[in-house]
């Protein structure tokens, strides 16, 4: 097997894993298998930049990999985990507007669409290539179903999530459809972390001073596990 | 017909009413370790059907002739659907043998006479399992044909014995499209063999109650044929996951050492598959019964992507 096509296999695997995880993360009402399917997600992310960096030999997928190890394997979802654990939220069965179910089959709708917009808008030279015209496709669906997911839950936390796993379908269009400047997947990435740290805070140290803010994060559902406890 | 393929019939029918009972009774095992109890012998249905041959059947006082002949006719239609699944040995398809649609049909119309045969003796936990298993069914229904569509895209076969011989003589290297093949037949493998998340195969007397319930009032040799016609379809749809997602082994001329070489590798496989059902049964709780469209939504969103890569791609 040549080194193209045993790449091609592989990176199709990972994929297929990509669209695996955003499945469950569509359809889960587990928090905590939640945060670790995101994990995984990045994990295979991490592959794909690894496979790439392998394939071309460009230096800044190797730190695009690394990155994506660093901060979305190991810390945000650490955070994530830690804030969970304060505020004993285990389930998020709420859903706005769409079911699991729906949520699913409009993301195959929206799976299609892209393929045929891309299709249309792309230029030839990615469109031949079907990897990396695959790569977009499944990028940009991985944003979309992100974006459903943040506003398909009704929990803070979980919304958080969907956004990170937009952020995921960004860093897989960066990857194959254009060049990324890495600066501002760095910048992206430390967006992410100050959002994680920002949402730690909110969730868990501020109410001790403003009673202003505890009552906002009672009607974002952020608290109601909390005081129930108290 | 020609002679390799009539006993391709033999071969397979025989393996497959063989075996069946083994992985009923396999499945059950690793259910009790992971409870930690010792569980049944591993040749306890066995045991169980050879016992229920023996004893007489009786029939509820309002039984029509569907309680006599259901238990025949889902026998017969399962053995029949289990020669268009080639369990250790692969040659040319005959006829319309292998035939997907034709394949789907035969398990339909088992599952319909069972649920006529549920409903005929008049007793109301009967009723309910039939109304269950025609609600589940006709859930189910769209997805199995997604997923075998999907089937027939990937390779380019309506005809399931030549798929078979296509995975063997490419060996199917891991691509994209068979891993999600693989969790839809899965899915459908635990739905259509009545398994946890769906319905609890160990409950009885118990208002959650699907497959159960319909062969509640079958005694005796009916009882044992209507066992045997699920276990069969069990090990059928175990060798379709098999033979194309992981088809190594599989024998593609008759002689007696590659069969005997077959057949044991098939063992091993489908104990593996059948260790694998038995923990995900383990870990997980049956689900609501409105809940359970979105597992079956699960397989349809990965066999219609199927379709799609296959198509695009």
């Amino acid at each position: 097997m040549t080194d193209a096509a045993f790449f091609d296999g592989i990176v199709k695997v990972l994929f297929v894993c990509v669209i695996v995880t955003s499945a469950y993360i569509i359809t889960t009402k587990n928090l905590i298998s939640l945060v670790r399917v995101y994990s995984l997600q990045s994990l295979v992310l991490f592959a794909i930049a690894l496979a790439l960096w392998w394939y071309t030999n460009e230096p800044v997928l190797l730190a695009i990999a690394i990155l994506t190890l660093v901060f979305k394997v190991l810390l945000i979802p650490y955070f994530i985990a830690s804030i969970q654990e304060r505020i004993r939220i285990k389930r998020d069965i709420d859903f706005h507007f769409l079911s699991p179910t729906s949520s699913l089959l409009i993301s195959l709708g929206l799976m299609i669409a892209i393929y045929i917009t891309l299709s249309r808008i792309l230029p030839g030279s990615v469109y031949n290539d079907t990897l990396f015209f695959f790569g977009a496709v499944i990028g940009i669906s991985l944003v979309l179903m992100g974006m459903m997911v943040t506003f398909s839950r009704k929990r803070a936390i979980t919304k958080v999530l969907g956004y990170l796993s937009m952020e995921n379908g960004v860093l897989l269009f960066g990857i194959f459809a254009t060049e990324l400047p890495f600066i501002i997947e760095f910048l992206i990435v430390i967006d992410l972390v100050i959002l994680i740290l920002l949402t730690t805070i909110l969730t868990v140290g501020i109410d001790s001073t403003l009673e202003e803010y505890h009552n906002r994060l009672h009607r974002f559902y952020l608290w109601e596990e909390m005081e129930e406890s108290s | 017909m020609t002679t390799d393929f009539f006993l391709y019939c033999i071969i397979n029918t025989v393996c497959v009413a063989l075996i069946a009972p083994l992985f009923v009774s396999l499945v059950k095992k690793v259910k009790a370790w992971t409870q930690g109890r010792q569980g049944p012998s591993l040749f306890q249905t066995y045991f169980t059907l050879a016992k229920l041959l023996k004893k007489e059947v009786i029939y509820s006082k309002d039984a029509s002739w569907v309680s006599r002949a259901a238990p025949w006719i889902c026998i017969a239609a399962t053995l029949s659907a289990s020669l268009f699944v080639p369990l250790v040995y692969v040659t040319e398809p005959m006829g319309g043998i292998g035939n997907i649609i034709l394949f789907l049909y035969l398990l339909v119309l088992a599952r319909f006479f069972m649920a006529l045969g549920g409903l005929d003796a008049g007793s109301s936990f009967g009723g309910m399992g039939s109304s269950r298993e025609m609600s589940i069914s006709a859930v189910i229904e769209p997805t199995t044909i997604i997923v075998f569509a999907a089937l027939a895209f990937v390779f380019r076969s309506l005809n399931i014995i030549d798929m078979a011989s296509i995975a063997a003589a490419t060996g199917t290297p891991v691509t994209p499209t068979l891993i999600l093949l693989g969790i839809s037949l899965f899915i459908i493998l635990i739905v259509e063999t009545a398994r946890i998340p769906v319905d609890n195969p160990e409950t009885h007397l118990e208002l959650t109650m699907i497959h159960e319930g319909m062969i509640l009032e079958q005694s005796g040799r009916n009882l044992a044929l209507l066992e045997l016609s699920s276990a069969v379809k069990q090990v059928v749809l175990m060798g379709l996951l098999i033979n194309l997602i992981v088809p190594w082994g599989i024998a593609t001329s008759l002689s007696l050492i590659p069969l005997a070489e077959a057949i044991g590798i098939f063992i091993v496989k489908a104990a593996f598959l059948a260790l694998i059902i038995g923990l995900f049964e383990s870990s997980m709780a049956k689900m609501r019964f409105f809940r359970l469209p979105s597992l079956f939504m699960m397989a349809f969103f990965f066999s219609t992507l199927i379709i799609i890569i296959e198509v695009f791609a």
